[in-house]
């Protein structure tokens, strides 16, 4: 487990005049579940197909395994891109069959592991039908069955969780747990940081093409010196503002008070005591990550992208100078 | 686990000919356009109400005493069975045989059939338009010749036939016969409007094919597992596998119709004995093998660019309007077929059906009707080759860039960045 799974370093690709991704360097350890967070249009996708050569990288050094990213290499990983591509009329087992015999398994095998893996996902009764009488959930789930069929070492997933309903995210989570329990590597992106939160080891937050910082998760949050207190309670919240005090969320039943960085709780709680609200919790919480990025990004995460549309047509007209 | 092209193309030329051939419309065009051709050419004489099996006696009731003689085998090479009628008596019992439908009518000639060659038919349905014209041939025929005879020039007779042309080719050691040039003819221009027919239609399917992997988003994920070039090879091959097992089938239907289905049913079609030449007309050995190499070399070709317009579009009318060069491609030459058939051996002919992508459909037209000096047929298949090698490095470098690109379609300048830079 010495070198990392994917290595990154100083990696920058510009569409025409639009930075998609500045000097990114970027450790995802062997065996980890990674995530790789940012709004839409931050250059996570630009940076995902980098990694799968789909993309070339103007500047910086990619490497996989220790190594230069080439077929055999790449052959190790699975990979669901944030756009499904399936062919839409063919049946869904025999698409499962071609993908993975495409990735180097005999046929009799893929045969055998599609339907495993379409009776577990309680898609045994599609297999003969084509892939457009499939609902979208039903064909993610296709996708990502035709991800892990040569079982990778590293699944790189972009936005797996996006279009599926809570039930079905919850059985992808478990299984790329599983994944994760046998030793494979996960690096996924994603907008939802309570996902990422709930499932990652390490993260890499990154905003505006740039990243904004990555590590270890508890690391960071240990490291983050920005305290938060959530305070259920019933009245008026004029008390909250005060010094030490950066700014508030309110929630169903209180308020969010995320503090100023070092700031000491003890004056909040007296001043909730004083302005005579009836308190049902006073709690030093650790900020979440969302929190994290909203301070160190200046921005939420989930900011409508900034020139997302004009990044892909510019995508189309400078690839000839990569 | 990493697949070599020679394990990925395979698997990628399989599914695509595999996906294909099983189509509603594969097998509906493949088997139902040779006998949807077949029904075009028989089925109006069922619909004419006078059909193959329709009776085909008529009487015929000769008032001028001369012409029945000569009448009666013309009227019979037209396919007709004839009585001829004696007397008065005889003539109202066959009037009302015709009114009872027994037999198909009652041909009626007299002195003015002498004069201007008009006849009567006394039917209870007029006769199809095919009998109506071969009984005014036989008709027209007999009185001209008895009015030739009368003036005792037999000569002109032979000239009435119309005399045959022959052909003395300068500089070819066997003459060639007339129906072999005209044969040739039909067969060089049936073969290169097939040939600009298939080729249109395979180069399309390529493109639609091409751009559904992008549009679909399938070209990604495939392309984690395979390079650019086997993807496009394998299309290429898949779909143009497609159209040879198509071209295939049509070409071993007609031979079978042409050479057997035809003769045998000779007996049975009465009028339409002209088809019975047909088998003449089949192409031979050389020409049609020939006409295989013209497919596929012409198909590489084509079906190349075509896969390069389909990478570096994003809807389908894009692709209908980027298509328009690669099109003329294979529309002008079509255009300049014809002078070419007229005359193969002039320089303009030479020339045009050497130009690489004008050589599928031009030279495949003069080899059919002509013969054409053996190193002219080596140079014009280097050329292609080459043409094929030239186009696929282009194209190959377009589609790679294209086929993962999404957004506005490229201008000619960015296009010319994507070959140099890819």
């Amino acid at each position: 487990m010495s070198e990392p799974a994917i290595l990154l370093r100083g990696v920058v690709k510009d569409f025409g005049d639009l930075r998609a991704v500045s000097e990114l360097d970027l450790e995802v350890p062997r065996g980890s579940i990674y995530g790789l967070l940012g709004p839409n249009g931050s250059g996570k996708t630009t940076t995902i197909r980098m990694i799968m050569g789909i993309l070339e990288p103007d500047r910086g050094s990619i490497s996989l395994f220790g190594g230069d990213p080439n077929r055999s290499r790449r052959a190790r990983v699975g990979y669901l891109p944030e756009e499904r591509g399936l062919y839409r009329r063919m049946k869904v087992l025999e698409q499962l069959v071609f993908l993975g015999r495409l990735r180097g398994i005999p046929r009799g095998l893929a045969r055998e592991r599609s339907e495993e893996w379409l009776e577990r996902l309680g898609l045994d009764d599609r297999a003969d039908k084509r892939v457009e009488d499939l609902s979208k959930g039903m064909q993610q789930k296709v996708q990502f069955i035709g991800t892990v069929l040569h079982e990778p070492e590293l699944l790189i997933l972009d936005e797996p969780f996006s279009g599926l309903d809570p039930i079905n995210q919850d059985v992808l989570e478990s299984i790329v747990r599983e994944f994760h329990a046998r030793g494979a590597t996960i690096l996924f992106s994603t907008h939802l940081m309570e996902q990422a939160e709930r499932m990652c080891e390490s993260v890499c937050l990154i905003s505006g093409s740039k990243k904004v910082l990555d590590g270890d998760l508890r690391e960071l949050k240990r490291a983050e010196r920005m305290g938060v207190v959530v305070v259920d309670f019933e009245g008026g919240h004029e008390w909250v503002a005060g010094p030490g005090v950066e700014g508030f969320d309110e929630t169903p039943t209180g308020v969010r008070i995320r503090l100023l960085d070092d700031a000491d709780p003890q004056p909040i709680l007296e001043r909730a005591l004083r302005a005579g609200i009836r308190i049902g919790r006073f709690e030093v919480a650790q900020p979440r990550l969302h929190e994290i990025f909203v301070k160190h990004a200046g921005a939420p995460a989930d900011t409508p992208p900034e020139g997302l549309r004009r990044k892909r047509e510019l995508e189309a007209a400078s690839e000839g100078r990569s | 686990m990493s697949a070599s092209p020679m394990r990925t193309v395979p698997i990628l030329i399989a599914r695509e000919y595999l996906q294909r051939v099983r189509t509603k419309g594969f097998v509906f065009g493949t088997v139902g356009a040779p006998i949807f051709l077949l029904a075009i050419v028989l089925v109006p004489q069922f619909l004419a109400g006078d059909g193959i099996l329709a009776q085909r006696e008529i009487a015929l009731i000769d008032r001028t005493g001369v012409l029945a003689e000569s009448l009666v085998p013309r009227l019979e090479d037209g396919g007709f069975e004839v009585e001829l009628v004696a007397d008065a008596e005889a003539e109202d019992d066959a009037i009302e045989r015709a009114r009872e439908g027994e037999i198909s009518g009652v041909l009626v000639v007299d002195e003015r059939t002498l004069q201007d060659g008009s006849a009567t038919f006394r039917g209870l349905d007029s006769p199809s338009t095919l009998r109506q014209m071969a009984l005014r041939q036989a008709v027209n025929q007999t009185a001209l010749a008895a009015r030739l005879t009368d003036d005792a020039d037999a000569s002109l007779l032979a000239l009435l036939q119309g005399g045959g042309l022959e052909m003395d080719r300068l500089g070819e050691e066997e003459e060639v016969d007339e129906t072999e040039g005209l044969a040739g003819y039909a067969v060089g221009f049936i073969g290169a409007f097939f040939l600009y027919f298939v080729l249109l239609i395979y180069g399309n399917m390529v493109l639609r094919s091409v751009l559904e992997e992008k549009t679909g988003r399938i070209a990604e994920v495939v392309l984690s597992s395979v390079r650019a070039w086997e993807l496009m090879l394998g299309k290429i091959v898949g779909v143009g596998a497609v159209g040879l097992t198509q071209i295939l089938v049509w070409v071993l239907s007609a031979v079978l119709i042409l050479s057997l289905g035809v003769p045998a049913a000779i007996p049975f079609l009465g009028e339409m004995e002209f088809l019975a030449d047909l088998p003449a007309f089949l192409p031979s050995a050389g020409v049609l093998a020939f006409f295989v190499v013209c497919f596929i070399m012409g198909y590489f070709i084509y079906s190349s660019l075509y896969a390069a317009v389909g990478a570096m579009c994003s809807t389908e009318e894009e692709a209908q309007q980027a298509q328009l060069p690669v099109m003329m491609l294979i529309i002008v030459p079509f255009i300049m077929l014809l002078p070419v058939l007229e005359a193969p051996d002039t320089t303009f002919a030479q020339l045009s059906s050497l130009f690489p992508f004008f050589t599928p459909i031009i030279m495949f037209g003069r080899v059919a009707v002509g013969t054409v000096p053996a190193w002219e047929l080596v140079l014009s298949i280097v050329g292609m080759a080459l043409a094929i090698l030239a186009v696929a490095w282009v194209a190959g470098r377009i589609y790679r860039v294209g086929i993962l690109m999404q957004g506005k379609r490229p201008t000619l300048p960015e296009l010319w960045r994507w070959v140099r830079r890819a």
